[in-house]
C-alpha cells in the first residue's frame, strides 16, 4: 500500500490549474493534508467516489475540466456531498475548505 | 342531549373542551382543541381565537358550533406579568479599542506588541521599530508572504492582521514565524501609527496576555491607573483563541458608573433591598415584607428605570396610569447580561452580573362578560361566564387518574405560576407568583446572547444534539441516534434542536453542553423557586409537609424536564407530585375547560 499516509485524495482529469490550486488553498488553510493524482476516468461521480475510497479520511474530490465533486465514505456512489461547475476562484476555496471540514467534523460554509 | 363548550382564555392560548350531556345527566367528554389566544388576554380581541377553537373541536366530532346549547367561558385572575432585565453591576465603559475573536484558524503561536503599520505603507517603515502589519483582502496569500519575506530583512515585523481567512496559508509561506489573526472585518477601522498587542493561543489552549490585565499592562506598558481601565477588555477575551488590543490615548477612556440602586417594597411594612445584594437576599427580603401593595425602585439608578418601565408597559395594555399600576410580586433571578464594550471592533461583548425580573401586576378585573356578550351576537348561543381559574383549574386537575382530595395544583403558565388547594369540603386556596415561562426564555436568550426570543424559546421547549456524521447524531443525553439516510449535508457538525417535525440548526456557535446546562440551571431557578413559594403559601400552616399530592398543569407542564425537577424536589417532601393528565387523555392541558363543563353540569343536580 503506497498511499496510508493520512490524507484527502483529489483525483483529477484534466482538472484546470488555477481552480485545483484554489481548491487546495481552502484545505491548507484548515491545516489537513491533501494528496493529488490525475487519473483518465471521466465520469465524476466515480472518480470522487474513488478518491473517498482510498483515502484514509474518507474524503475524497474529483475534478474533470471544471466540474468539482467531493465525496465523503460511507455516502454511495452517485451521492455527492457537494458538485459545483465552474465554481468561482471564492467557490473553490470554500469546496477545498468543506472538504477539510469534512475531515474535522465542523460545519460546512455555505457555497 | 346537550352540547355544551368550556373555553379558557390564557396568556397564550385558549383551550375548548365539549362534552354531550343526556337527559339523565350523565356527561361524556367528547373533544377538545387548543389554539393562540387572539390579542391580549381578557379583551374581545380574544373572541376569533375562541370561535376558532370551537370549530375545530365541533369539527373534529363531525358537528357544527351552531348545534351547541351552550359555552361556559372562566372568570380570568386579573393579574399579567411581564419581564425586564437588568445589568446591576457598576458598569465601567472605556473607550478603548480590541479585536478579541475565535477564528477557527489563526497561524502562529505566541504574543507581540508593535506599532500598527498598513501593508500598502511597508515601505514607509522604519529600522529599529516592531510593527504589526495589517492587510485586507484584497492582496492574495502569495503576495502577502512574498512582501512580508522580502521586508523582513529591513524591518522588524512581528505580527500580522488579516481580513481574509488566509494565516495559516500566509503562515506556510513565511520565512520567520510570527503570531497572525485573520478573519478580522473590519481592518481598516484599525487605526495605523499606534501601539498595539497580538495574541495567538497554543493549540489547545485560550489566549493568556490579553485576557489578564497584568497581561495587557505588561505588553503595552500601562501604568496602575490605565490597567485598571483595560479590565473589562481582559474580562471580554477570557476563553478565545486570538485577540487584539490597541492602546489608545489615555484622555480618550471614558469612564461611565452605573449605580445598581435600591428596591422597594411596600406592604405590611415598608422595606428596601439593595440590588448588589443578590437574587436571593431580595426575595427574603420580599418574603419577610408579607402581604404586598407596590413594588419600586429607587429613582435614577437601572433597577429603578426598569421597574418603572415595566409599570408604563403594564399602563399601555391595561389603558390605565402608569401611576395607579401597583406591582404585587416579583422574582428575581441571579443571572448574566452581555453588555456591548465601546470601541471593540468586532461587536465584542463582556458578560456583566445582572437580575431578571418578572414582575405581576393586578389590573381590574378582566371584562369576561364583554367577550361573552360578543360571542352570544356571533354566535347566538347561550355564554355564561363562571368559575374562579383557580378552582376550576382544580376542578379539572381531578380528572387525572390517580389523585384525591385535598389536592394542590400548580399551574406552570407563561407570565405566572399558579398555587391552588382544594380541600374536602371543596374549599380552594388560590395564589398567583410572577413569573414562568417568558421569564426562561428571555433568561435563555440573555445568557447565551442569542439574537432573537424565538430561537431562546426553539431552545426552551426541545433537546439538543450534536450531528457527529452524516449517518449519526449524538443525543444531549449521550446517546447516538442513527439516520438510515445520510443526512443533508447543512446539518454536518452543527448543534441541532429536535423538533418533531424537523432538526433546527442553531447558528449561534455555541457548545452543546453550554446550552444544556443553561438551560437547566434557567429552569431551576424559575420553576423550582416560584413552586416552592406559591405552594408554601398555600399549603396549610404555610407548611409543604402538610401536602399530599401535587398535579402540574398548565403550558410550561408540557416540558419534557421541569416537571421531573419538581417531581425530585418535592420527593424531599414526601409529596406525590407529577404532570397531570387531565380526562386521562390530555395531559396537563385544558384543566380550566374542563373543570368549566365539569362545574356547570355538577350545579344542575346539587
Amino acid at each position: 500500500m503506497i498511499r496510508n499516509k493520512p490524507s484527502i485524495h483529489l483525483y483529477h482529469n484534466a482538472g484546470d490549474d488555477k481552480l485545483i490550486k484554489e481548491i487546495c488553498a481552502g484545505m491548507e488553510e484548515e491545516g489537513v493534508p491533501f494528496e493529488i493524482s490525475a487519473y483518465t476516468d471521466s465520469n465524476v461521480d466515480s472518480l470522487c467516489y474513488e478518491a473517498s475510497k482510498t483515502s484514509v479520511l474518507g474524503v475524497g474530490i474529483g475534478i474533470i475540466d471544471y466540474l468539482v465533486a467531493i465525496q465523503m465514505s460511507p455516502l454511495p456512489k452517485g451521492k455527492n456531498l457537494f458538485q459545483v461547475n465552474h465554481p468561482t476562484s471564492i467557490q473553490a476555496r470554500l469546496l477545498g475548505m468543506n472538504a477539510a471540514r469534512a475531515v474535522k467534523r465542523m460545519p460546512f460554509k455555505p457555497i | 342531549m346537550k352540547l355544551i363548550a368550556g373555553v379558557d382564555i390564557g396568556n397564550s392560548t385558549t383551550e375548548v373542551c365539549i362534552a354531550q350531556m343526556d337527559s339523565e345527566g350523565r356527561m361524556r367528554f367528547l373533544s377538545s382543541s387548543s389554539r393562540a389566544t387572539t390579542g391580549t388576554k381578557g379583551t374581545i380581541a380574544n373572541t376569533a381565537g375562541i370561535i376558532n377553537g370551537l370549530e375545530v373541536a365541533m369539527e373534529r366530532i363531525g358537528k357544527n358550533v351552531k348545534e351547541l346549547s351552550l359555552i361556559c367561558i372562566n372568570e380570568a385572575a386579573p393579574v399579567i406579568g411581564d419581564t425586564a432585565m437588568e445589568t446591576i453591576t457598576e458598569t465601567i465603559i472605556t473607550e478603548s479599542s480590541m479585536i478579541g475573536h475565535n477564528p477557527s484558524t489563526p497561524a502562529g503561536a505566541g504574543q507581540a506588541t508593535g506599532t500598527i503599520l498598513y501593508m500598502q505603507h511597508l515601505e514607509d517603515g522604519k529600522t529599529g521599530i516592531p510593527y504589526i502589519v495589517v492587510a485586507s483582502s484584497k492582496y492574495s496569500y502569495e503576495s502577502i508572504a512574498e512582501t512580508i519575506n522580502s521586508y523582513a530583512k529591513k524591518l522588524s515585523i512581528v505580527g500580522m492582521i488579516l481580513q481574509a481567512d488566509e494565516a495559516v496559508l500566509v503562515e506556510n509561506r513565511l520565512e520567520q514565524k510570527i503570531p497572525i489573526v485573520d478573519e478580522v472585518k473590519y481592518v481598516e477601522k484599525i487605526p495605523e501609527g499606534i501601539q498595539a498587542a497580538i495574541e495567538v493561543a497554543l493549540v489547545g489552549q485560550s489566549i493568556r496576555m490579553l485576557s489578564n490585565p497584568y497581561g495587557i499592562a505588561t505588553l503595552l506598558k500601562l501604568d496602575a491607573n490605565e490597567t485598571k481601565k483595560v479590565t473589562p477588555i481582559a474580562k471580554s477575551l477570557i476563553g478565545k483563541q486570538s485577540a487584539v488590543v490597541i492602546k489608545t490615548p489615555f484622555e480618550h477612556v471614558k469612564e461611565n458608573k452605573l449605580p445598581a440602586g435600591e428596591i422597594y417594597f411596600l406592604g405590611d411594612s415598608k422595606t428596601s433591598v439593595n440590588v448588589d445584594a443578590g437574587a436571593d437576599k431580595i426575595m427574603e427580603v420580599l418574603s419577610q415584607t408579607g402581604k404586598i401593595n407596590d413594588i419600586s425602585g429607587q429613582s435614577g439608578t437601572n433597577v429603578g428605570n426598569m421597574l418603572r418601565n415595566i409599570k408604563k408597559g403594564m399602563g399601555e395594555l391595561t389603558k390605565e396610569e402608569a401611576s395607579e399600576i401597583k406591582i404585587t410580586d416579583i422574582l428575581a433571578v441571579d443571572t448574566l447580561a452581555p453588555v456591548q464594550i465601546f470601541g471593540a471592533l468586532a461587536g465584542e461583548t463582556c458578560m456583566e452580573k445582572a437580575v431578571g425580573v418578572a414582575a405581576m401586576v393586578k389590573t381590574k378585573q378582566l371584562p369576561m362578560e364583554k367577550i361573552a356578550e360578543e360571542l352570544k351576537k356571533r354566535l347566538h348561543i347561550y355564554v355564561k361566564v363562571a368559575g374562579v381559574e383557580a378552582v376550576m383549574a382544580s376542578l379539572g386537575a381531578l380528572t387525572t387518574p390517580g389523585t384525591k382530595l385535598p389536592l394542590a395544583i400548580l399551574d406552570l403558565g407563561g407570565g405566572s405560576t399558579d398555587a391552588a388547594i382544594i380541600n374536602e369540603n371543596g374549599s380552594v386556596v388560590t395564589t398567583h407568583k410572577a413569573g414562568a415561562g417568558e421569564l426562561v426564555s428571555m433568561l435563555i436568550q440573555t445568557e447565551l446572547s442569542l439574537s432573537t426570543r424565538h430561537i431562546a424559546e426553539e431552545i426552551k421547549k426541545y433537546p439538543l444534539a450534536k450531528v457527529e456524521s452524516l449517518y449519526h447524531m449524538r443525543l444531549e443525553n449521550g446517546a447516538i441516534h442513527f439516520f438510515e439516510e445520510p443526512i443533508e449535508p447543512k446539518y454536518f457538525g452543527n448543534v441541532v434542536l429536535l423538533h418533531p417535525d424537523k432538526m433546527i440548526i442553531l447558528e449561534d456557535d455555541i457548545p452543546m453542553e453550554k446550552i444544556v446546562a443553561v438551560r437547566r440551571e434557567v429552569k431551576k431557578k424559575v420553576f423550582v423557586r416560584n413552586a416552592m413559594r406559591a405552594l408554601i403559601e398555600v399549603a396549610p400552616e404555610h407548611n409543604l409537609r402538610n401536602i399530599e399530592n401535587v398535579v402540574l398543569v398548565g403550558g410550561s407542564a408540557q416540558d419534557f424536564e421541569v416537571p421531573e425537577m419538581l417531581m425530585e424536589e418535592f420527593a424531599n417532601y414526601k409529596i406525590v407530585c407529577g404532570r397531570g393528565n387531565i380526562r386521562a387523555i390530555e395531559g396537563p392541558r385544558n384543566a380550566v375547560a374542563t373543570g368549566l363543563v365539569m362545574s356547570y353540569i355538577g350545579e344542575r343536580h346539587d
